[in-house]
């Protein structure tokens, strides 16, 4: 796919579960002592400008009528690689763009209550926008301490610092490649600081992190 | 594992890191092999369909216009990691998606060559003996409803592989262990475990 500039063709993308100390108090689970991995498929990946498409199927369900967005710091792999020492990291990094995780919550909350996959919540077509460009790796000395930010039809939703991430991407990078290998292309979002909240349809949002810019998707209800 | 009679298709998701072809090995992890809390590897024998074209919203009685055929699939689990994070309300993941933990194979048996995929015998064994039997009549979702079901969620594209589930019997894989695979009509699967170096 396109973002920005550049063409990358993933394999997977990996999120990171409860990451910012602050989304973990707002979601009452407990801090992780070891990065929460969990995968959405390649079917949710949209561009900056695409619609969100909101799911009849939860629209009209009142069981399942939630859908959050979820701003995320992503980094993009360079390089097949497996068993990555922390200092070694951001060679195989490519560089960093912005990700929507959204979110079917009531979904996801009667998931993991059952103790089931979270997989059905996360990977609805459209809930992956991503953009709207790579920054290359030499253009961020630092990423964490990148501020970052939602707006929901221009009122601040989430607002906080790459600064707070509880795993940062050395430590997230070696984890990940202890357990699988990695490809050129793969899409690791690094997890949502609080102020998570729902959507609907004709919503406006827009997710900023300085120095990669703003990736813009309004909400459309399916079928319309 | 004990576990409720769910009351719709329950998905979880392995990534194509996982995949091996027949006869490739299984390479059993040292990071849970070394480690007390992990070190259980599961065999669960599946079969698994392939989709044929871009599919949305389809409804069960055309199920089968999407499958380009049959193969044998073998959901490689780290058991104890995964009873381990279920227990604590984590997602399945990494339990599931280790490198190797995904043989496929060995070939794929056009959906026309078998007319009724719910009645195939399936088994499993470790070192020539019998460990997983049963058949596919015994499925709780048949094809056509697990194909309604997923595509409500996310488009499925060719190539997509949608395992459908393992019978009883499932149980630990050591190094050096030969596992067989089989199918009725789809044929064996043959893989060593072989511990990583």
């Amino acid at each position: 796919m396109k973002i920005g500039n550049q063409t990358i063709n993933p394999s997977k993308i990996i999120c990171i579960g409860t990451n910012y100390m602050d989304h973990i108090e707002e979601t009452g689970l407990d801090v992780p002592k070891e990065p929460v991995l969990f995968p959405k498929t390649l079917n949710c990946l949209i561009s900056n400008n695409d619609p969100i498409i909101y799911p009849k199927f939860l629209y009209n369900q009142r069981k399942y009528n939630r859908v959050d967005y979820e701003v995320e710091l992503a980094f993009i792999i360079k390089d097949r690689c497996k068993y990555v020492p922390k200092e070694d990291v951001y060679n195989h990094i490519l560089g960093y763009t912005v990700f929507n995780d959204v979110t079917a919550r009531k979904m996801q909350a009667k998931d993991i209550v059952s103790k089931l996959p979270w997989f059905r919540s996360k990977s609805f077509d459209t809930f992956g926008p991503i953009g709207p460009r790579i920054v290359d790796i030499d253009e961020i000395k630092d990423p964490h301490n990148l501020n970052i930010n939602l707006k929901l039809n221009g009122e601040i939703k989430q607002l906080s610092n790459t600064k707070h991430l509880l795993f940062k991407i050395p430590e997230l990078l070696e984890y990940i490649s202890t357990i699988l290998t990695l490809e050129p292309g793969d899409i690791i979002a690094t997890g949502t600081p609080s102020g998570i909240g729902p959507m609907q349809p004709g919503d406006l949002i827009e997710a900023t992190i300085e120095k990669i810019g703003t990736l813009v998707n309004n909400v459309v209800m399916e079928g319309e | 594992m004990k576990a409720q009679v769910p009351k719709n298709p329950v998905f979880f998701v392995k990534t194509v890191n996982t995949l091996v072809a027949d006869g490739d090995p299984i390479i059993y992890p040292k990071i849970l092999y070394n480690n007390q809390d992990y070190n259980q590897v599961d065999h669960e024998v599946e079969l698994a369909f392939i989709i044929s074209q871009n599919c949305k919203n389809i409804q069960a009685e055309h199920g089968y216009e999407y499958v380009e055929g049959y193969t044998i699939f073998l959901d490689i689990t780290a058991r104890k990691m995964q009873i381990s994070d279920r227990n604590i309300n984590l997602p399945w993941y990494r339990s599931k998606n280790f490198d190797f933990f995904g043989p496929i194979g060995p070939r794929i048996v056009n959906f026309n060559e078998i007319e009724d995929p719910h009645n195939l015998n399936i088994q499993l064994k470790i070192n020539g003996e019998i460990r997983q039997q049963s058949n596919t009549k015994h499925m709780i979702f048949k094809i056509p409803e697990i194909l309604e079901y997923l595509s409500k969620f996310i488009t499925l594209s060719p190539g997509d592989i949608v395992a459908t589930g393992t019978p009883s019997g499932v149980g630990p894989i050591q190094p050096e262990d030969i596992i067989e695979a089989s199918i009725e009509k789809i044929g064996t699967i043959t893989h060593k475990v072989i511990l990583e170096e």
